[in-house]
């Protein structure tokens, strides 16, 4: 396997302008502006293998979309250095476009007003594409994206979900070599989730497709990503195999239980925490390591008829706000950082 | 080179066609929009119907000459915004951080930006034109190639003088206002009679705000066959592309993106 993406010390700063709040703030901005320097990315260092299908999760204003900006030569660094297949994306920002494609939920390249179908037609001419091969590859992706029925409807009618489908079929035309996902299923319901994350596992195993996700999902991360990369405050506080962060981090689920009658005050399951109680039902928080998932399903199900059952995975910012947690309290333990406590497994 | 040149070229057809096709999509609204501008343009003509009622002429223009004025700055204005209409967007584009789009494709980054939309109210300023170009009265084939060309050059300082100025958003942040007055005093200063302008005015209106080379060379231009006066403006044309190229290009260092959330129309 060949190394695809490398980054080193990346780093980038934006100079924001600071302003006290109100209309006095705005007046006095106006004679002498403050500017504050935010350092969005602090030397992220990462190595991605071709196949890899890795998830670049972390909090709101992390840094994950400046690096994915990066990555794909949107933004320029303030340092460090970056090596796309071979390209530096901000300075072979045209040559690389014919390689990698992009996905960012909150901006979508499909025109709004015309149907999908013509925006692909776009892209053959955006990537200069030869009719037959882009003939093939479009019903190659409207197959394997299940995008069929909506090709001609116009984008502004599409669900998101369908939206979001055609968004990738686009972005896959010109068969890239990695594919960057930028919040693929934001605002997606359970449904269209679990759809897009089908299409995306089906795209990396047809094609050994290099997947870089960002998502705020952890639900996108355990189905699909074997390595998962956690950032936050512009630094890189994890970088495991996605088995290890379930080991450590995704321990905690949160079941959701109703039942067909009404279920005393002293309610109580072995081993878990009560942190709902109503008179038909319960929330239920339990480590899976210390009881399993089933183990307690099974337990809901003997003491009275469920009329309905939910598994949840904890937040995203809740997983990430666990890691930094044990990432500061093994720097305060003063043992070095992370990594020295912790053996990394390494990534497929 | 000519092979590069043919693709770009086929590529921003492409894009035209897109365009023109989103704006099928609703037809009621195109039309009542080129329709509406096409009237705004004829209630700004009524002001010199009146003029030239009471005077003869206004510094060397006479009725003929404000005819052909209006043929070649409302020609030259409408084939800026109606093919590339995005051109006095960019300050908005910029400071939204919508330019993430075309830097992710591997196309020229500005002219993708400038063809990617289609200003349905110029469509307007186009069929005034033609009918402004009708009244004036010049139909022998030497002067309607001439009107088309110094129509296509104006049309090429509009887009430039709006881009350039647009670019500002890369080193001041918001400059959508600016733009928009700038815009205004382009179009206003090229309607006039180049004669009512001196000194400095005059120097403004053929450098840092180029009316002149939209309204008042091109009727010399036209009216008098003058070919050298024709190479000027070709060249004003290309400097204007020029300068547009490197402001674009300098200012996108400076580029920040940004999280809003966008949509392609």
């Amino acid at each position: 396997m060949s190394t695809v993406v490398k980054l080193t010390h990346l780093q980038k700063t934006f100079r924001v302008k600071h302003k006290a709040s109100g209309l006095q703030g705005s007046v006095k901005a106006l004679f002498s502006t403050e500017y504050r320097t935010v350092e969005a990315v602090k030397g992220v260092s990462l190595e991605l293998q071709e196949g890899d299908l890795l998830a670049f999760i972390g909090p709101n204003g992390a840094g994950k979309s400046t690096t994915i900006k990066m990555l794909t030569g949107i933004l320029f660094p303030t340092e460090g250095e970056a090596n796309v297949l071979g390209y530096v994306p901000w300075r072979q920002r045209r040559q690389l476009a014919y390689h990698i494609g992009s996905v960012f939920g909150q901006k979508p390249q499909l025109w709004y007003h015309l149907p999908p179908v013509d925006t692909f037609e776009l892209f053959a001419h955006i990537y200069e594409l030869d009719r037959a091969a882009f003939e093939r590859r479009k019903t190659f992706l409207i197959e394997a994206l299940g995008i069929g029925d909506w090709l001609h409807t116009p984008v502004r009618k599409l669900s998101l979900g369908q939206r979001m489908r055609c968004e990738i079929a686009a972005s896959m035309l010109h068969g890239p070599r990695i594919l960057f996902l930028d919040e693929p299923t934001i605002g997606l319901d359970v449904v269209a989730k679990q759809a897009l994350r089908d299409a995306i596992q089906q795209l990396h195993d047809a094609e050994n497709l290099t997947i870089f996700l960002t998502s705020h999902d952890a639900g996108d991360v355990e189905t699909l990503c074997k390595r998962v990369i956690v950032i936050n405050h512009g630094q890189v506080i994890f970088d495991d195999r996605t088995s290890a962060l379930k080991r450590r981090f995704l321990r905690r689920k949160v079941i959701g239980v109703r039942f067909g009658q009404p279920i005393p005050d002293d309610f109580a399951v072995r081993d878990a925490t009560i942190l709902k109680h109503g008179t038909w039902g319960a929330k239920i928080e339990l480590d899976t390591h210390v009881r399993p998932v089933e183990d307690v399903i099974r337990a809901l199900m003997d003491y009275a008829p469920v009329v309905d059952i939910t598994v949840e995975d904890p937040p995203m910012e809740e997983i990430i706000r666990e890691i930094y947690r044990a990432d500061e309290s093994v720097r305060v333990a003063g043992v070095g950082p992370v990594e020295a406590e912790i053996p990394l497994e390494k990534a497929e | 080179m000519i092979t590069r040149l043919r693709r770009e070229i086929g590529f921003v057809v492409h894009l035209v066609k897109l365009n023109l096709a989103g704006l099928m999509e609703y037809r009621a609204t195109f039309l009542t929009q080129a329709i509406g501008m096409f009237i705004n343009n004829g209630i700004y003509f009524v002001f010199w119907l009146m003029f030239f009622d009471r005077f003869e002429e206004v510094r060397g223009y006479q009725i003929e000459q404000i005819y052909l004025l209006f043929a070649l700055v409302a020609g030259g204005w409408g084939l800026a915004f109606t093919f590339a209409g995005n051109a006095n967007r960019i300050a908005g584009l910029i400071a939204q951080g919508r330019l993430d789009y075309y830097l992710t494709l591997p196309r020229p980054v500005l002219p993708h930006i400038l063809f990617s939309y289609m200003n349905p109210f110029t469509m307007g300023d186009l069929s005034f034109a033609v009918i402004a170009y009708i009244f004036a009265g010049r139909f022998d084939v030497l002067s309607i190639l001439l009107w088309l060309v110094c129509a296509i050059c104006a049309a090429i300082i509009c887009v430039s003088f709006m881009a350039v100025i647009g670019c500002a958003a890369f080193f001041m942040g918001n400059a959508v206002q600016w733009t928009f007055y700038l815009e205004n005093a382009l179009i206003t200063f090229s309607l006039y009679p180049m004669g009512l302008f001196q000194g400095v005015a005059r120097l403004l209106l053929f450098t840092l705000i180029p009316s002149a080379f939209i309204g008042a060379v091109p009727v010399e231009i036209v009216e008098t066959h003058s070919f050298a006066l024709l190479g000027a403006l070709a060249g004003a044309a290309l400097a204007g592309i020029g300068i547009m190229t490197v402001v674009f290009r300098i200012g996108l260092r400076r580029y920040e993106s940004g999280s809003a959330i966008n949509v392609n129309i």
